[in-house]
């Protein structure tokens, strides 16, 4: 069966100055796949990110998300029309509690570029607390508390999010993203900075929200284990170009893969845009 | 939802309370004060405190207000109540057209740039000789800045800005302070988000200069100089920089400290100097850092959860 | 020569020299930002000290005008240092928010301000007339100059040069600039950021008092002069905070379109032109002319 193609990059190209960071990537994915996005530092990965979700627009090539042309578009357009993401470097609301900060995301749920039914009221009644308030205020809550027991910190929710351990941290912000409703979820190294069992149980939590809410995602991570062990279907990226593509074997045996790994396997932590 | 109906009680209770207890005729004038500078400095904590945009040209826009209310009453005899409304329109009509090109500024840049608006708006009042008066100032204000009349103002304004705050306006614009970045990409317009408080603020602003008017019956440009802009500011660090009881507490304290200085007038602006630096040396987070009153109440920090 | 040209040279002349006086205060309006990255209000404080130790120095000790400023500039040189210590060096020390510094330095200009006010007295003081020349050249065609323009243009371009060989050619000024760059890794490298910090507010205050002493020339002295200084941060502004060659470029813009508006429109209209220029200008460059825009990594 073909499956729909929610998102394609085609020939994207980007330059800061006189860097390339990203040479003629393109890459499709499928409805309700899970795939992910490695190469070694410095390949781009974040870039792409950056591009799909609107920090930059790129210097020549174009984005499309569920048939629409989105490369020009601003950020939050795009975030509306269902795109959510983490950072690599963790963008939290570190002062919020942490319901604060997916109640936060959770108030801009939409659908087709609406807010969506039973999130959304008025500045009328916000300023005078009537109508739509109190029940949407309820709803924001309860799912955002929901969202917080799905990523195991419900009973941290009134925690300032700033003071949390830093894997709580990054899964905090997997929840804060889930709020959106989107229908493309992009993780940013989501495991950076982790040990290995939590690691494991990220693993564990992104197949979990994938299967669950059947929602296309993309993973970055340049620990090959890791994606390895997650996802079917693979992007590697160095130097800005995209070198290989496929499944886990495809991608295991494939020589260039393997030499752009071996070649910069030593500096494993905090990656340059 | 039962905080709110505590929060929303609490304050008719104290207005009720500023509005009825017995005082004095001085005494009265110090409540019509507390209520208009309350009211103002709610303005700017929305903007500085709850937003991150540092103003230093607010006053320009509670002198619109006054003179909007001044010019309306006085010269057109429209009663004071639609007139203080419309200075409050004004206010945000100018912050508008103010907001567009300079919103896009960041940190001292904005800063700076309001000094410089802020201080044009007041050259123009001053130089509109025909419509202003200009620098002699606007006599012969009816005192409709009563006792009743600023509580009431100030009651309602802050019910509706706590009611703002604990709501999806207050998580937007907090997110926009925090991280502009992950604020858009969370979906917040955050240009839009920055109108959206300066709009509200010049609103707040430009009602506080509509009472002012009515309290002194008189206004000159003078009085909203830059020096009155960083006393409203000021203020809002003050009470500590995110939390609106604070800024109430600090505009307060403030108020009543320089009330007491009156008769040493001279010394007077120098020792708010002086407790400008101190605050900033001893306790730079400000009287409530940026949490509300009831945060520190045990009760309500467990019954958030529920 | 016509009346509108030789209004066109004089307003061109006045304004350069009223330029550079705002270049001197912007300068170390700059400076200071560069380093610490605040807006610090207390400069107008620091020059109205300038302003004032002249005048004491001139008229109640007797002292010739050299040795005059030369205590003039000491003395404002040492009231920003002693304000960097007592008030911003603590709040520093506990935070990094500069919010608080902007703050504090408002504080302190309004505390000089009216330590002024109460010891000498709101009234307004003109510097002796013999303190500096007072002639004025005739250039042709009704432009005119006087002397005291003429010396304060000098006496600028000569503190700037000086600032600048400073910064480009002493140690110190190495590591100044090392700072602006960076002043936690500057600290790492070895540079005595304490130390390093009071000179540059020594060095801003200095340069505070030479403008405060043109001012009082050019206008007369009184508590509130201080005030002048938001011209001389719009300047900065307008050059880029933090960009010594901008504040200096800024400050002649403002100066020309100051004087310029005076001679051709309304001496009333010159501020609200100095406003406009500011909004216009960074409507189209939101940093200045020369400002740095951090890039922020995502």
């Amino acid at each position: 069966m073909e499956n729909k193609i929610v998102l394609e990059l085609v020939n994207v190209n980007m330059r800061f100055g006189g860097v390339l960071a990203l040479d003629d990537v393109s890459f499709q994915v499928e409805e309700g796949s899970l795939t992910g996005i490695i190469g070694p530092n410095g390949a781009g990965k974040t870039t792409v990110f950056n591009i799909i979700s609107g920090v930059y627009s790129p210097t020549s090539g174009s984005v499309r998300f569920c048939g629409r042309d989105i490369t020009s578009l601003r950020a939050f357009r795009i975030n509306r029309l269902g795109i959510a993401r983490t950072f690599q470097n963790l963008r939290l609301f570190v002062r919020s509690s942490a319901l604060e900060n997916v109640m936060t995301a959770a108030q801009n749920r939409c659908r087709d570029e609406r807010p969506a039914e039973g999130y959304f009221y008025s500045f009328l009644e916000s300023a005078l607390h009537m109508g739509r308030w109190g029940t949407v205020e309820r709803k924001l809550r309860q799912t955002a508390m929901e969202l917080l027991d799905r990523v195991g910190l419900a009973d941290r929710a009134d925690q300032a999010a700033g003071t949390l351990p830093y894997g709580m941290q990054r899964r905090l912000e997997i929840a804060r993203a889930l709020a959106l409703g989107p229908k493309l979820l992009m993780l940013d190294e989501p495991a950076a900075g982790m040990n290995p069992e939590e690691v494991f149980a990220l693993n564990d939590l992104i197949t979990g929200i994938h299967r669950d809410f059947s929602l296309t995602t993309l993973v970055i991570e340049h620990h090959m284990d890791l994606i390895m062990r997650i996802c079917p279907r693979i992007v590697c990226l160095n130097f800005g170009a995209k070198i290989a593509e496929g499944t886990k074997d495809d991608i295991q045996n494939n020589p260039e893969v393997l030499a752009a790994y071996l070649g910069g396997d030593s500096a494993e932590d905090g990656e340059a845009v | 939802m039962k905080k709110s109906l505590f929060i929303n009680a609490g304050i008719i209770a104290l207005s009720l309370g500023l509005a009825l207890c017995p005082l004095g005729g001085y005494q009265e004038g110090i409540v019509i004060l507390l209520c208009i500078n309350c009211v103002a400095a709610m303005g700017v904590s929305i903007l500085t405190g709850f937003t991150g945009i540092f103003t230093l040209g607010h006053a320009a826009y509670m002198a619109l207000g006054a003179y909007t209310t001044a010019i309306l009453t006085v010269r057109y005899g429209v009663h004071w109540f639609p007139a203080l409304l419309a200075g409050g329109l004004i206010a945000i009509l100018v912050a508008w057209l103010i907001g567009v090109p300079t919103l896009r500024l960041t940190g001292d840049y904005y800063a700076i740039a309001s000094i410089g608006l802020g201080e044009a708006i007041r050259l123009i009042l001053e130089n509109w000789q025909s419509f202003t008066r200009g620098a002699r100032g606007f006599p012969g204000i009816d005192p409709y800045t009563t006792r009743g009349s600023s509580v009431a103002v100030f009651a309602v304004l802050t019910i509706l800005m706590f009611n703002l705050l604990d709501s999806r306006l207050g998580r937007e614009l907090r997110a926009s302070r925090d991280d502009g970045v992950a604020a858009s990409l969370l979906g917040f317009n955050t240009p839009r988000s920055r109108m959206k408080a300066l709009l509200l603020s010049a609103f707040y602003c430009g009602i506080a200069g509509g009472l002012l008017g009515g309290y002194m019956c008189f206004i000159q440009p003078s009085m909203f100089d830059m020096m009155k802009s960083t006393e409203l500011t000021a203020v809002v660090v003050f009470g500590g920089l995110g939390s609106m009881t604070g800024t109430l507490l600090g505009s307060a304290a403030i108020t009543l400290i320089m009330e007491y200085f009156r008769d040493i007038s001279q010394y007077r602006m120098l020792i708010y100097g002086l407790l400008l630096v101190a605050i900033m040396v001893f306790r730079p987070e400000g009287l409530l850092g940026n949490r509300e009153i009831w945060d520190f109440l045990p009760r309500f920090a467990k019954g958030r959860r529920s | 020569m016509n009346f509108t040209l030789s209004t066109l040279i004089q307003q061109i002349i006045n304004g350069l020299s009223l330029g550079s006086v705002y270049a001197l205060i912007a300068v170390g309006y700059s400076l200071v930002y560069s380093i610490l990255l605040f807006s610090n209000f207390a400069h107008g404080g620091f020059l109205v000290v300038g302003g004032y130790a002249c005048y004491f120095l001139l008229t109640q000790w007797g002292f010739n005008t050299a040795v005059s400023m030369a205590g003039a500039l000491a003395a404002s040189g040492l009231t920003a240092v002693l304000t960097e210590r007592l008030a911003y060096k603590p709040i520093r020390e506990r935070t990094s928010i500069t919010l608080y510094l902007l703050i504090a330095s408002m504080g302190v200009n309004i505390v000089i301000e009216n330590l002024f006010v109460i010891t000498v007295g709101g009234r307004i003081r003109a510097l002796p007339q013999s303190t500096f020349p007072t002639g004025v050249f005739e250039l042709g065609g009704g432009v005119t100059v006087s002397a005291s323009d003429i010396l304060s243009l000098v006496v600028a371009a000569i503190f700037l040069v000086l600032l600048q060989l400073f910064l480009t050619r002493t140690r110190w000024g190495l590591a100044i600039r090392a700072a602006a760059c960076d002043l936690r890794t500057a600290g790492l490298m070895g540079v005595n950021v304490t130390f390093l910090i009071g000179l540059v507010f020594f060095v801003a205050g200095l340069l505070a008092a030479v403008g405060g002493i043109f001012l009082s020339v050019r206008y007369s002295l009184y508590p509130q002069l201080g005030s002048i200084t938001t011209k001389a941060f719009i300047a900065a502004v307008i050059g880029g905070l933090g960009s010594l060659p901008g504040a200096v470029l800024g400050s002649l813009i403002l100066g020309l379109a100051e004087m310029l508006t005076a001679g051709f429109v309304s001496s009333q209209m010159r501020d609200l032109v100095v406003y406009s220029l500011l909004v216009l200008i960074l409507l189209v460059r939101p940093a200045g002319f020369f400002g740095r825009t951090a890039s922020e990594k995502i």
